[in-house]
């Protein structure tokens, strides 16, 4: 997992002009990564087949792509199929087949027997799994396979969200790899990040352990004040559990449940699914798919869960502390100061500023401590936290704060603080540890 | 200008484009606290230094209710506090005048380092509402008031005012259009630069495009955009001193070796009832730009490497063509059809992706240009450099090609 940032501009110009991706096979393209990343590929690819289970339901995900980018081009650029009559041919001719269909091994497996034997010894076939390892998922393929086997996992919908992560095999060519970090940045305007093959990869596994504290935390608080606590003050759009709701509440299990079977980190605990949410997802709540999570709509008024009973109140009748620290943080993010505003946490008094800067010490020091495991700098999990999920990335808050008062609130919260961040503050070097060139990390900071 | 009297520009910031500054809760001084900041960060000027500042906005008043910003200016560092500072505008050409004055006060010798910002927040309010409120940079009453999208009709007319005189084909108002979106995505500040668009998309004529007015097309538009941009402008003494710290050698600064500037009648029929003998359908605009590089002792376009121009719509970057000399009066096509705009074309225009692709914050785009100019003489431009430019020239236009300014920068 070598750092993505090695590829120079001139060295991607000639990485794209060395080989021509001029077909793309979709398989799933039903599903909504599937039509997603399909309506992307048509931006840069003159040719891209949609397949699916039937013919139908391969238009069914074209007539998608078209909504979700508004353009004639996707129609003129896509051609549909099933995979009874069109797969061997297609993928016979695809220089890259993408695999997006359900996450399920054997289901995946099953697909790739037949991929195997239809596909050109050249053709580079990606999946975008997000869970499932790519080593696995090609073990015991032919080499020509395995080297042209790899990870290309965009975040939904891929269409607004450009934070993109690549991951090789074990086997992967890493001229293929280079190849594909090239032309997902030039052509589809990614943001390409390198991680390993380790559970959840590297945005799910930082993003997703901060989504489940808020959960298990939701429990003895409730949601709404959880939400607050963790609000956009803190250096997101979404708040973390409108966030669950967002993406499924069966999708939040299968990430985190993964990453609490195959990981044994220093934070453990907090990746444990809380009991409520299994029970009630048993019960079919799944979030905003099902018309209920955390919150639910009832017209006009919204609805909040208490986690303990399972029942509904309005939003009107929880009565939540002032927290006015956080309208003075929120004031001062308004004008742009966001230093002093951080400084404004990181002193406020009482009992739930504490619990809000546990959280967020907590992403801090969990991502430090995850470089070299999942990425090779914090760099690549800066980055995918800031353009995947749209969250002030760790090392932003951090050169916000300053290193020494990170530090110290990690020490604060009564976490383990990183060897790397210590190091950082002890030297003072690197001036900033946030390193990209034109991402601006005032974008960050939401008043709201 | 007099020896010993340039003006050299020392570098400075610009904001994310495709940031919604109204969805991130914030406020105005935010913006200009960003690229302030920004600015003292990359040209690693400190704050103490700075002796005066301009800044170029047209309409905060109605988008943000809010005026005299050339106060917030002192907002920005506890150092600024005190200081000289004003606002200047024009229209779409507002950051261009606060260049201009800045530029004067160094060549008066008045002050050796000045910022100058440039700046607009425009998704305070919908497309209609800011429609009405970029209508004042026409004669509101005369050819805006009640009028849907004023502007788009205005420069829809300048299009068809071509094709009197000369002929135009939509065609290569789309091709202009597809090689702004496709500049823009090798721009890591441009607001569309993830935006869907390729060449089918920009040449399609239904309803993923829609007409706003009379021949512009949606994909012909410049964007609504929130952004800022703050350059530093120094005399000659203090770039010696700022070479000489950076390690540099002063003809390593870029300078800004000519300025055009001139103002037509405002209504757009005055315009062109003036022009109606002339070879160029605004006679003005070619002046301010054959002035700028008069006064850089610059015959003609061939001595300049590339061009940041304004392309509020396709139509203004189409009139551009002539008006700089690429091609002869009404033979822009030409140039269009020739490829001589591309990046790596005869005379690249717009290499940054231009007010389409890159985006056009009204009161910063002025300032915009100056500062890709310096990136690009200065090789800084990254995946839009033009190779080996030594010499560019921008055009800001303000209301219907009323306010023009143009800037040539060398080093």
């Amino acid at each position: 997992m070598s750092s993505t940032d090695s590829l120079t501009p001139t060295r991607i110009r000639e990485l794209v002009r060395s080989r021509s991706l001029d077909h793309v096979v979709v398989l799933g393209a039903n599903g909504t990564m599937g039509y997603g990343s399909g309506a992307l590929f048509t931006q840069a690819v003159p040719k891209v087949t949609f397949l699916a289970r039937t013919k139908a339901k391969a238009d069914e995900g074209l007539a998608e792509a078209i909504g979700q980018v508004r353009s004639p081009t996707v129609a003129s650029r896509v051609e549909t199929g099933d995979y009874d009559h069109d797969l061997e041919r297609a993928v016979g001719e695809a220089d890259l087949v993408f695999e997006a269909l359900t996450e399920d091994f054997a289901i995946k497996k099953d697909m790739f027997d037949r991929v195997e034997k239809a596909r050109r010894d050249d053709a580079i076939v990606a999946t975008v799994t997000s869970g499932l390892s790519i080593n696995a998922l090609c073990d015991g393929r032919s080499d020509s396979f395995r080297k042209n086997f790899l990870g290309l996992h965009f975040f939904n919908p891929p269409n607004v969200i450009t934070g993109t992560e690549l991951i090789a095999g074990d086997d992967t060519d890493p001229a293929v790899l280079d190849y594909v970090d090239a032309f997902s940045r030039s052509r589809l305007g990614r943001e390409m990040v390198r991680t390993a093959d380790t559970p959840a990869f590297a945005g799910n596994r930082v993003g997703f352990k901060v989504l489940n504290e808020a959960a298990q935390l939701a429990e003895e608080l409730g949601p709404v004040l959880v939400d607050r606590l963790v609000g956009p003050y803190t250096g997101r759009a979404l708040t973390p559990l409108a966030t669950i709701d967002l993406v499924g509440w069966d999708i939040h299990r299968a990430i985190v449940d993964n990453v609490y079977e195959k990981t044994s980190d220093e934070a453990h605990a907090t990746n444990e699914l809380p009991a409520y949410m299994a029970k009630l997802i048993e019960k079919g709540v799944l979030g905003n798919k099902t018309g209920a999570g955390f919150f639910k709509r009832d017209g006009k008024a919204r609805l909040v869960l208490d986690p303990v009973s399972g029942d509904y109140k309005p939003e009107a009748e929880i009565q939540v502390p002032a927290l006015g620290y956080i309208d003075d943080v929120a004031q001062l993010h308004r004008q742009g100061r966001y230093g002093e505003a951080l400084h404004v946490f990181l002193s406020a008094e009482g009992e739930h500023a504490a619990i809000a800067r546990k959280v967020i010490a907590g992403y801090i020091s969990y991502a430090f401590h995850r470089v070299g495991e999942v990425t090779d700098t914090i760099n690549g999990i800066d980055r995918i936290m800031g353009m995947g999920f749209n969250w002030a990335p760790p090392s932003v808050l951090v050169d916000a704060m300053g290193k020494q008062a990170a530090v110290e609130m990690i020490e604060g919260a009564g976490l383990p603080v990183p060897a790397n961040l210590a190091e950082a503050a002890r030297t003072g070097a690197p001036e900033h540890l946030f390193e990209h060139p034109t991402i601006n990390p005032g974008r960050f900071f939401v008043a709201g | 200008m007099a020896a010993g009297s340039e003006v050299y520009v020392l570098g400075g910031f610009q904001t994310d484009f495709a940031r919604n500054w109204t969805k991130e809760s914030k406020h105005f001084s935010a913006l200009m606290r960003e690229s302030v900041l920004g600015a003292l960060e990359t040209c690693e000027v400190a704050p103490e230094e700075i002796e005066s500042a301009h800044v170029g906005n047209f309409a905060a008043e109605l988008y943000c209710m809010q005026g005299h910003l050339g106060a917030f200016f002192t907002e920005v560092h506890p150092a600024f506090s005190g200081l000289p500072t004003g606002r200047h505008e024009a229209a779409c050409a507002s950051g261009s005048i606060a260049i201009l004055a800045a530029s004067a006060e160094i060549e008066a010798g008045r002050y050796d380092l000045q910022a100058v910002v440039g700046i607009e927040q425009m998704k305070t309010v919908s497309a209609a509402e800011g429609g009405a409120f970029l209508g004042t940079a026409a004669w509101y009453e005369e050819e805006a008031e009640g009028i849907e999208f004023p502007f788009p009709k205005l420069f829809g007319r300048l299009g068809d005012e071509y094709d009197k005189r000369y002929g135009l084909k939509d065609e290569y108002l789309a091709e202009i259009s597809r090689l702004n979106y496709d500049n823009a995505k090798l721009n890591p500040n441009a607001q569309t630069r993830t935006w869907y668009m390729n060449k089918e998309h920009a040449l399609c004529r239904t309803e993923d495009n829609p007409a706003v007015g009379g021949r512009i097309r949606i994909a012909d538009c410049s964007q609504v955009t929130d952004g800022a941009v703050c350059v530093f402008l120094a005399s000659r003494d203090y770039a010696e001193k700022y070479a000489k710290g950076m390690g540099k050698k002063l003809a390593e600064i870029p300078v800004i070796k000519g300025w055009g500037h001139n103002t037509a009648r405002l209504r757009f029929d005055d315009k062109v009832a003036e022009s109606s003998d002339d070879r160029y359908v605004l006679p003005h605009v070619r002046s301010t730009v054959t002035s700028a590089m008069k006064r850089a002792g610059i015959p003609d376009v061939s001595g300049i490497d590339g061009i940041e121009t304004h392309d509020c719509f396709t139509t203004s970057e189409y009139m551009a063509i002539d008006h700089f000399g690429i091609t002869e009066p009404g033979e822009s096509w030409k140039a269009v059809d020739a490829g001589w705009l591309e990046i790596d074309g005869k005379i690249p225009v717009n290499p940054s992706g231009g007010l389409i692709g890159a985006g056009h914050p009204v009161g910063a785009t002025g300032v915009r240009q100056l500062l890709d100019a310096h990136k690009q003489v200065t090789g800084t431009a990254g995946d839009y450099q033009v190779e080996g430019a030594k010499t560019f020239q921008t055009l800001n236009i303000g209301g219907s090609g009323t306010t023009s300014v143009s800037f040539v920068v060398s080093r």
